[in-house]
């Protein structure tokens, strides 16, 4: 993370000064030297880091430059908006992705089966921004169902506002959620597609149907746990990716989430914003791995012990 | 009888029909760019000032075409070379129902640079020395010389209450106070309800605003950034009215009955700008070698490019008709805009024959850098443009990139010709003349944005005559004559002026835009 920060200070030091972009194209030179002085960009380099770190070891992250608010309050303020979007669109897409998989590669001549496979390329292949946009213009425009864009109503737990509380807020969520959803929708299906192809040819289910275990009984006990390891890993992964990188999705739905946060924070060179978010995120990353480590164990107890 | 009837009940349904227009009492607006805070000295951003005018009033009003106009004050007058008076409205009263006077525009004046944000709005105050209050609704303004255009500047000068205000006007504890609606006391149309950054602006009305009662019970102002999703949120009816509509939909919402469009020129021009040192750093010639002498520096070759660039074209192709033909670098009608400027033509064939005569019969190579995002259409231009020049010989290669890599390179002149959209904010030349024209002079407060190198001493002595002359017939003059002479020397190229387009439902609303882009509710009214 002290690499991540370096990286994303220099990075940004690289393009240019932050304020050149926000300071008026007509301010005099004394405005524009009190404006950096103000900022401490008049500082090197090196001291501005050393700040930065100093600030950060006592948990201040700073202030944006955008909005004068402090960092940590602004990511916070965003972050259920992103949170349950994110799960509701990773959840979805695993709890329905892994049975439509599971049973792809059960009956892999059936035409069903073909059909599901279908979508799963689409759902690869096929932009998430125009996805999102042919949502919008069938769902909410044409024949107005769903509300186009915004969070809807919220529900105050814990000091944050929840959408998924009400029903305002669900219907809100609707639309963006699947959108998000359907690339990790494609990613489980494949996923259990194969999984569950190879395992069918094994000895694991011969013996078991020969020891008369029903189908279903088989395919729930047996195939589901053996294919479960790769399908935990992309799900953690996805739902980090998802969390940190909902970008398109919520610049079209106007989710006002982290995605548009840092995507906005970028436009503008808000410098404190995207150094925090960016070592947020790594952080979100290593703990989802590690959650994903110990759920190995859980699952295939020989990953215990001597390998672990 | 039956007639009677039949009178009785179309005028019982007429009632009805107006008595759920009354009900129909706010106003949502899906808007691109919000505030970025509720300190109106934070930012000097146009988005920003569009959501403050909601809450605040400035000291002197800008109208629907960005002229002057009484706002918080009702006159002013220069009573020497450095000094203004202007006297305050009188019965004026804060949303909290405490007194406007002379003290909280004081009180404004100095508290912008504690609170500014790097966006800043010292720019606005820049001349003033001094505040002297002389009586309750009278104040003179000291400034550090003749500075004709003060009430210009004040346009966007938001008085907040120095009551309210007190305890929130430092670095850290203004957005506090502000954001949180303890500080956010104005006099404006409507008072502050909720915002969230990036989010919903909520307002509900001042029942005593000095203008008299607004038309809409409560304004929401949603922040909906993506031009698709603005509009859709129009048409799935989850807002009344949309800004910043882009060109391809704007097409596509002529032939669309629901839907009416309102559409205005804007300030922005777009310019080509090319460098006038004497060795820069992107004019190659033929094999890819940068030229010892920038070529750039010729009239002839100056004259070339701009005869290369089809303006008609631009417009219909390019902008799909939202936008006018460019001759000087301001909108036409601004106060210091000329009618007697260059007339803009387009001969490729003279162009390639200037070309040669200044010593290029095969052409050159250059880079050609823009904005990409900033503005509606400057990417598309920046590639018109990259084809018009190649036409004529000059080999361009077009780079359209975001904002935030073109202007700190930009500042630090990696550039060689390059283009991107000015708006005169304030309506009047010494705004961006002065800042992009005059040589680059920090001590005269000049030429601040002039990133060409262009010097004309003819120039520069025009402009600072007019930014001391308080005589607003002659300096106009002046500043006609500096615009002309600019165009006659093709450093700053105009292309287009832009136009801004709203879109509404049908029948619904009346409104008149705005030059200045702002979409204020207070100004717009319930069409039945």
């Amino acid at each position: 993370m002290l690499v991540m920060s370096v990286i994303v200070f220099v990075g940004v030091y690289a393009i240019g000064n932050p304020l050149e972009v926000l300071i008026p194209p007509d301010a005099p030179q004394d405005v524009r030297d009190f404006i950096i002085a103000r900022f401490g960009l008049d500082q090197p380099l090196w001291r501005q880091y050393l700040t930065f770190l100093v600030n950060v070891l006592q948990g201040d992250f700073g202030y944006s430059f955008v909005y004068n608010i402090p960092v940590l309050d602004l990511i916070l303020s965003r972050l259920p908006a992103t949170l349950e979007l994110a799960s509701f669109a990773v959840l979805g897409g695993a709890f329905i992705g892994v049975p439509l998989g599971v049973y792809a590669g059960y009956r892999p001549n059936a035409s069903s089966s073909k059909a599901i496979m279908g979508l799963s390329i689409l759902g690869f292949s096929v932009p998430s921004f125009w996805v999102g946009l042919i949502l919008i213009l069938t769902f909410a425009v044409s024949l107005g169902w769903l509300p186009a864009s915004g969070r809807g109503d919220t529900v105050e737990i814990f000091g944050v506002g929840w959408s998924f509380l009400t029903l305002n807020g669900l219907s809100h969520m609707l639309l963006p959620g699947v959108n998000l959803s359907l690339f990790t929708l494609a990613m489980m299906i494949r996923l259990a597609r194969a999984g569950t192809r190879e395992i069918m040819l094994t000895d694991t289910v011969k013996f078991g149907r020969a020891a008369g275990l029903s189908e279903s009984t088989i395919l729930l006990r047996h195939v589901l746990k053996l294919i479960s390891i790769p399908i935990v890993t992309v799900f953690g992964l996805e739902l980090g990716t998802t969390l940190a990188f909902a970008v398109v999705t919520e610049t079209i739905f106007s989710w006002p989430g982290l995605g548009k946060l840092i995507i906005d924070s970028i436009t503008n060179l808000d410098r404190p914003v995207m150094v925090a978010y960016l070592i947020l995120v790594a952080l979100l990353f290593v703990t989802i791995n590690l959650v994903i480590d110990l759920t190995y164990r859980l699952l295939d107890p020989r990953l215990g012990g001597r390998s672990a | 009888m039956l007639k009677n009837l039949i009178r009785m009940s179309v005028m019982a349904i007429g009632m009805m029909v107006m008595a759920a227009g009354a009900f129909a009492q706010t106003l949502t607006v899906g808007v691109r760019g919000g505030p970025e805070s509720m300190d109106p000295h934070y930012s000097a951003l146009g988005v920003h000032a569009d959501a403050m005018k909601h809450v605040f009033d400035t000291l002197v009003w800008s109208g629907d075409n960005l002229q002057v106009e009484p706002g918080l004050a009702e006159s002013w007058r220069p009573i020497d070379d450095t000094t203004w008076e202007f006297k305050l409205r009188k019965g004026v009263k804060f949303h909290d129902g405490s007194d406007f006077t002379a003290e909280d525009v004081k009180f404004s004046i100095e508290r912008i640079p504690e609170v500014t944000g790097p966006t800043t709005l010292m720019i606005y105050v820049r001349r003033v020395k001094d505040v002297e209050i002389i009586d309750d609704h009278t104040i003179h303004i000291k400034t550090d010389g003749p500075a004709a255009t003060l009430p210009n500047d004040f346009v966007r000068l938001f008085i907040v209450s120095s009551k309210a205000a007190k305890d929130y006007s430092t670095k850290e504890t203004a957005a506090e106070g502000f954001n949180s609606g303890k500080a956010t006391v104005g006099t404006g149309p409507y008072k502050y309800v909720s915002w969230e950054p990036k989010g919903d602006l909520v307002l509900e009305r001042n029942d005593d605003y000095w203008r008299g009662k607004g038309a809409w019970e409560k304004v929401v102002r949603k922040e909906i950034p993506n031009d698709s999703s603005r509009l859709a949120a129009l048409k799935a009816g989850q807002v009344d009215l949309v800004n910043y509509v882009s060109s391809a939909d704007w097409l596509t919402l002529q032939a669309d009955a629901d839907t009416e469009t309102y559409l205005a020129d804007s300030v922005y021009v777009m310019n080509l700008q090319l460098d006038q040192r004497e060795k820069t750093p992107q004019v190659y010639d033929l094999d890819g070698n940068v030229l010892e002498k920038n070529p750039l520096l010729d009239p002839k070759v100056r004259e070339a490019i701009d005869l290369a660039i089809d303006r008609d074209i631009m417009v219909e192709v390019v902008l799909e008709g939202l936008g006018r033909p460019a001759r000087q670098i301001m909108p036409e009608g601004f106060f210091g805009s000329s009618d007697n400027a260059l007339k803009r033509v387009h001969d490729p064939e003279k162009a390639k024959a200037l070309l040669a005569e200044a010593g290029f019969p095969n052409g050159f190579k250059m880079d050609l850098y823009c904005t990409s995002d900033r503005l509606p259409g400057d990417g598309a231009i920046c590639q018109g443009l990259g084809q018009m020049f190649a036409k004529v010989g000059i080999q361009t290669d077009v780079n359209a990139i975001t904002r935030s890599v073109y202007f700190p390179a930009q500042a630090k002149r990696e550039y060689s010709a390059f283009m991107n959209g000015w708006g005169t904010l304030t309506g009047e030349a010494s705004y961006t003349l002065g800042s992009l024209a005059h040589s680059n002079a920090p001590d005269l407060k000049l030429g601040a944005f002039n990133r060409t190198d262009y010097a004309n001493p003819e120039v520069d002595k025009l402009l600072q005559a007019a930014g001391k002359e308080l005589d607003e017939k002659t300096r106009r003059e002046l500043y006609e004559q500096a615009m002309e002479k600019i165009m006659m020397d093709r450093v700053y190229i105009p292309l287009v002026n832009l136009q801004a387009v709203w879109a509404g439902n049908k029948g619904e609303l009346n409104m008149v835009p705005r030059t200045d882009e702002d979409t204020l509710a207070f100004f717009i009214t319930p069409a039945k």
